[in-house]
Parts: structure tokens; sequence; C-alpha cells
């Protein structure tokens, strides 16, 4: 357990470029050779973050594939925009269903710069099964709760702790440091993804707005 | 044990450092695509099954070039260390392991696709150097006792390499110096026939400040204008070799045309419109007599890439072009100094080979071109797409009358109409901006009486035959990404 974390720790720091999107590094001359036919200097795409704004961390990030070539690896995630990225990554597949069920597949992939307290599989199954198909089939319900886990900017580890104005419109309160976070009830259980327009913090159960 | 070994190792290293240090220098003077270092680590990636470098790449991402090289490196000080120490036992194996490594180098850069004979050249005067170098050193043992002797030495002969190194990143520096200036220097002559003026009412936004950069090169490569050359050959009745000069002697066309890349994913910022300065690629291509049966030309840059493009559709009457301007100034360095293809209608992969050096005439059965090779279609016509770029995905926007406003392209085919959805209702027309031709993309906009709520807008296009965008999700991958690209907006 403790290799693969480390794993994929290296992975996660080792991968600062720019592959299947055409996305990634504005400032180098050198370009890797490249698996996708693939852009440099693309407008408001990232562009090689610091390596301690690239490294993952929690527990929860050994459900992560290591091997970089699956599209659900970290390396992989950091090339695609947002929802491409989840879309690879078993275990986020419920969360996927939701956010193409409301029909924000586009959004998410192409808002500028954004974070997203992504609710693995587990967290959904915490909620009672009748209750959740209920959700899903409710697109007005749904978009607000899916919302209600993104926030407008990306918050780096270091700016996590505090509250935060979602999309939805409610706010939402981080407390915690270091590598030990919770987003209201939800514990973080793997931190700082990086995907090509967003930050991700994978976390243990699914929010849910007040209103 | 470390006398034994260490300093004949060391003494095999530092020997080979010297030389490889020399034919850089070489290689940086006269023809940098001649350097071992490179032209090998060109040759291990071509060598490397796809999936392996594949992997490589998703692992290492930009540092796959750095780790590349360190690992050639790597490779050569273990090979040499080993050569130092059995030149103890017989000194004959100084030349020996010299001559492998350095027709190792010669053949690597024989094997680029660009190569000239004399690219061997500096492969082999840095073998010839190493292998001198240990030779005589070895001769001045047993002094290997002498441990101040051996010193004395090994600090000579790091210099000498730390000093030709340095020379040659100096050479390096000062020949990317004079690419820039030689590009400074270059007067464009005025189009024959030059674009149309961009009409009343098109929007800010119509010519994209920054396009973007397609990367096909290990490294950027610098060109001297002054010694490029196009050579057109294959399937054609007469071949030939072009000058920078030679090329702009001919009527040189103007146009507006909007590219872009086949991994773009919808809504994606990866196209983008310029105005490009070009040779027609057309009668160039019909003074040299193109042979019936080829139907794939094949464009190879000075670095090797390939980009294959249908002849059908060079001749197919679209302004297909060698271009050497953008946006009134010679080409930027990173958009393919001196010379680029663009083929309006295909996607880049497909039709704008930057920094080309060779033009062959080929067929579809007989070459796959670099991307082809990877798994992505061997033809790449552009899809019709539309994207919606006000309101921003998740935007607040106020009550009342609002803009949604974004660009359609369809490049060849045009675009007919546009239309915008609101969550359910029925799909509206949208405005759509003048253009002058249809090898640019539209800009588009809608009238929105924006009512309090969250909203999910759409956009699909129509193309110049009557065509609808397809709704379909496609992923890029292999022939262009299709959808109807769809956001959400609040309104309050």
């Amino acid at each position: 357990m403790r290799t693969t974390q480390l794993t994929a720790v290296a992975a996660a720091i080792l991968f600062t470029g720019s592959l299947a999107a055409c996305g990634g590094d504005s400032t180098s001359d050198d370009a890797p050779a490249a698996a996708a036919p693939m852009a440099t200097s693309a407008a408001p795409m990232t562009s090689s973050p610091a390596m301690d704004t690239m490294t993952n961390f929690g527990a929860g990030c050994s459900a992560v594939p290591t091997d970089s070539s699956n599209p659900g690896s970290f390396a992989a995630m950091a090339q695609v925009p947002v929802a491409t990225a989840a879309s690879g990554n078993p275990v986020l597949s419920t969360l996927v269903g939701a956010v193409k069920k409301a029909g924000l597949v586009d959004s998410l992939n192409t808002a500028p710069a954004i974070t997203v307290f992504a609710p693995a599989d587990s967290a959904f199954d915490k909620i009672p099964s009748a209750q959740l198909k209920k959700v899903l089939a409710d697109k007005k319900t749904l978009t607000s709760i899916l919302t209600y886990h993104v926030v407008p900017e990306k918050l780096a580890p270091a700016d996590l702790a505090g509250s935060h104005k979602t999309l939805e419109g409610d706010e939402i309160t981080v407390t915690g440091s270091g590598m030990d976070f919770k987003v209201g009830e939800a514990s973080v259980v793997c931190g700082n993804v990086q995907t090509a327009n967003a930050t991700v913090y994978i976390i243990d159960s699914v929010l849910m707005p007040k209103s | 044990m470390l006398r034994r070994t260490g300093r004949p190792a060391l003494t095999g290293v530092l020997s080979a450092a010297l030389g490889v240090a020399a034919a850089e220098l070489l290689a940086a003077a006269t023809r940098p695509a001649a350097g071992p270092l490179v032209a090998v680590g060109g040759a291990v990636i071509d060598a490397t099954p796809t999936g392996v470098k594949e992997l490589a790449v998703r692992t290492l991402g930009t540092a796959d070039k750095p780790v590349l090289l360190g690992g050639i490196v790597f490779v050569l000080a273990a090979f040499t260390a080993a050569v130092g120490v059995l030149t103890v036992r017989r000194r004959w194996v100084a030349f020996a392991g010299a001559a492998v490594f350095g027709l190792a180098g010669a053949a690597a850069a024989l094997s680029r696709p660009a190569s000239m004979s004399y690219d061997a050249v500096p492969s082999l005067l840095g073998a010839a150097i190493a292998g001198g170098t240990l030779w005589t050193w070895s001769r001045s043992r047993p002094a290997s006792a002498d441990r101040r002797a051996f010193l004395r030495i090994a600090l000579m002969v790091t210099g000498g390499a730390i000093l030709a190194g340095g020379a040659a990143k100096t050479v390096e520096r000062v020949r990317g110096g004079a690419v820039a200036k030689s590009r400074a220097r270059i007067d464009l002559p005025p189009p024959a026939d030059p674009a149309k003026p961009l009409p009343t009412g098109v929007a800010p936004g119509f010519y994209s400040d920054d396009l973007y950069r397609v990367d096909t090169a290990l490294s950027l490569p610098r060109v001297d204008v002054g010694t490029w050359s196009l050579r057109v050959h294959g399937m054609v009745r007469r071949e030939t070799v072009l000058s920078f000069e030679d090329l702009l002697e001919r009527p040189l066309i103007e146009r507006d045309i909007t590219l872009n890349c086949v991994s773009n994913e919808v809504g994606g910022p990866y196209v983008g419109t310029v105005r490009w300065l070009g040779v027609p690629l057309a009668p160039l291509l019909a003074e040299l007599g193109v042979d019936p049966a080829a139907d794939q030309l094949v464009a190879r840059s000075v670095e090797g890439m390939t980009i294959g493009t249908p002849v059908a559709t060079i001749l197919d009457g679209r302004d297909a072009m060698l271009c050497v301007g953008m946006n009134g100034e010679p080409l930027p360095i990173e958009h393919g100094f001196p010379v680029r293809m663009l083929t309006p209608g295909l996607y880049g992969y497909a039709g704008a080979c930057k920094w080309v050096a060779e033009l062959e005439l080929t067929t579809f059965a007989d070459f796959d071109a670099y991307w082809v090779r990877r798994g992505w279609a061997a033809r790449g016509p552009v899809k019709t797409a539309s994207r919606i770029d006000k309101p921003r995905p998740f935007a607040r926007v106020p009550a009342g009358k609002a803009t949604v406003a974004g660009v359609a392209w369809a490049q060849g085919r045009g675009i007919r109409t546009v239309e915008v959805r609101v969550d359910d209702r029925p799909w509206q027309k949208a405005e759509l901006l003048p253009v002058t031709s249809s090898d640019t993309w539209v800009q588009w906009r809608y009238e929105w009486a924006a009512t309090p709520g969250a909203h999910t807008l759409a956009v699909r296009a129509t193309d110049g035959t009557g065509e609808v965008q397809s709704e379909d999700r496609a992923t890029p991958f292999p022939s262009g990404a299709t959808g109807w690209h769809t956001i959400t907006a609040t309104v309050e």
C-alpha cells in the first residue's frame, strides 16, 4: 500500500506536461514526444504548476490507478479537462454518471479554473438507493447538488481551509490543514489531484446545499 | 580495488566525454542535427515501440527528453568505463570501443529522416578524439601509481571536455540568435492575391491573438532560412529542390484561415484564425507533374515529423499552401519558421506540417504518417463544430437581455446556420456575423431574454451543405470530437 501510494505520488510529481489534449506547458521550448497531436501555449489552461502544487495526498489516493497508461491515473488525469479526466477514473463513476445526467460535462470541461470536490463512489453508497435514484432523476436538484461541489477558482492545499462560495451559491466550509481536511462533514480522502482545468479533492460523502 | 578499476574506468569516461563534447561542438558549428546526442535520442525514440513510448510520455511528461538524454549518457558512461578498464590489458580496445560508439552515433545521425552524409562526421571525429585520448592516456601508465600525474591528465581532459561542451552551447545560442536575425531580415513580398478586407460588423476576437501551438518537435527546430530548402520528390515527373527565395519569387496568396487541432474537446480552446501568406501548392505540383496514382502528399519536417495529406484535397481548388507569413510577418519560429504547410479544411495533424523540409508524393497504401502510426485517422477532414464563448460556463448573468455568443466552423463547407437552445425550448437561429471565406470560423450571437434561475445553453451549427453538426458524443481520438457544446449559467 505504501509503495503504491509512493508510486502514485511519484507519477503525479513527474508528470508536468501536456499530453492527450492540446494542452499544457506554455513556457518551455521543448515539448514531450506526444501520444496525441497537441498544443502548447493555448489560452487559459494550466502552465506547468510548481512541483509542490502537483503533489496529491491522502489515504484514498491508493484507490486511484497507478499505471500511468490507465486514463484514471493521476498522470493521465492531469492532461485532460476535469470531466474527461473523471470519466476515466473507476472510483468516480457514480459522479460521472450524475454529471452526464445533469448535462454538466462541457461546463466542467470548459470552465477556465475551478476546484471540484468529487464524491467517490463510496460517498454515493452512503445515500439510500431510493433517495439516490430520485435525486439522479431530478435534473434541477441534481444540478444544484453537483454545483455545490464546485468552487470557481483553483484552490491549492494552502488555500483550502476556510469558507468558499460554490457555483451553486451557498458556501462550503473547509477545516483542517496539511494533508488532513474536512469539507463540512466529508473527509478529503485524496487531495490536490490535477486536471487540465481543475484541482480535484476526492471526498467520502456527498455535500448537500442548505437550500 | 579502486585504483585497479576506478582509474581506468574514469579514464574511459573522461576520454569519451572529451570526444562527445568535441563532436557536439563541431555539430553545433556546422549542422546541429548532426550532434550525436540528439541523433541517438531521435533514433532511440523511433526504435521504441509505440506502447512503451506513450507510457514514457505519460509517466514523464515534459521530462521525457531530459530522461532520455540522461539515459543515453548513462549507457555511454557505463560502456566507456568498461572500455577504459579493458584498455589496461589490451590497448587496442581503446580504438575498438571508440569505433563502436562512433559508428553508433554516425549510424543514428544518418538514420534521421532529413540526414545527409556529412552528419556522420561529428560522431566519427568525436570517436577518433576519444579513442586517441584513451590510447595516449593508457600509455602513460603504469604511472597509475603516480596519483598526481593521473590527476593532472584527468583535469586536462575534463577541462577540455568542459571547454568544448561550453563552446558548443555558446555556438548553439549564437546560431539561435542568427536564426532570429535571419527571420527579422526577411522582407516578405506583397501578395499577388491579397485576402479580402475584413467586412464591417466583425466582432473583436475574429483573429486569434495567440494561435494555439501544436508541438510536433522533440525540441523547437531553429532553421536558418539561408540554408533551408524544400525537396519535392517521389511520384512526380520532375523532382526539384526549392530555396526560400525560389518560393518568394512565386505569386503569393494571402488568406484568413481557421486552423484547429484534432485533440480539441467539445468547446475546447485549440482552434484559431489568423491571416496567412503563402505559395499555393496546386500550381506548383501541377508544374512538377504528379503521378495520377499518387494519392498522398507526405510533408516531412526538418526534424522528421511526417504529416500525410490527400493529394485530392490539395488539387481540389482549396487554398492549400506553403505558408511563409502569418499576420503580416514571417512565420514565428514556433509556428514553423521558415515554411509550414496549411490545408484548409483538414485538422493540423493531417495537413499543416511545420518546419517543412520535404514533400513526397506517395500513396496511403505505401506510407503511414506519424499520427497514423499511432492510431489516428489517415485522413483528417474537419468536423463541423460550434462553441459558446459567452456566457462562460457557470457564469452568473443578470436577468433581462443577455447576449449568447461564440464561434462555429466547418472550413471549406462554411457555416449556413447556427442555432441556440435554452433548456428544453425549441432551437432558435442565432445571428451570423459576416465572413469573407468559408475557410474561417463564423462568429454568431443570440439575444437571450434571460429569466432568473439555472439554465442550460446548447449550440449547434449547420454547414454549407445543409448537414447539421452531429449530436453524438465522440472523443477526439481518432478523428476529432463531436457533440453539441452545452453549458449552464445562472440568471440572477
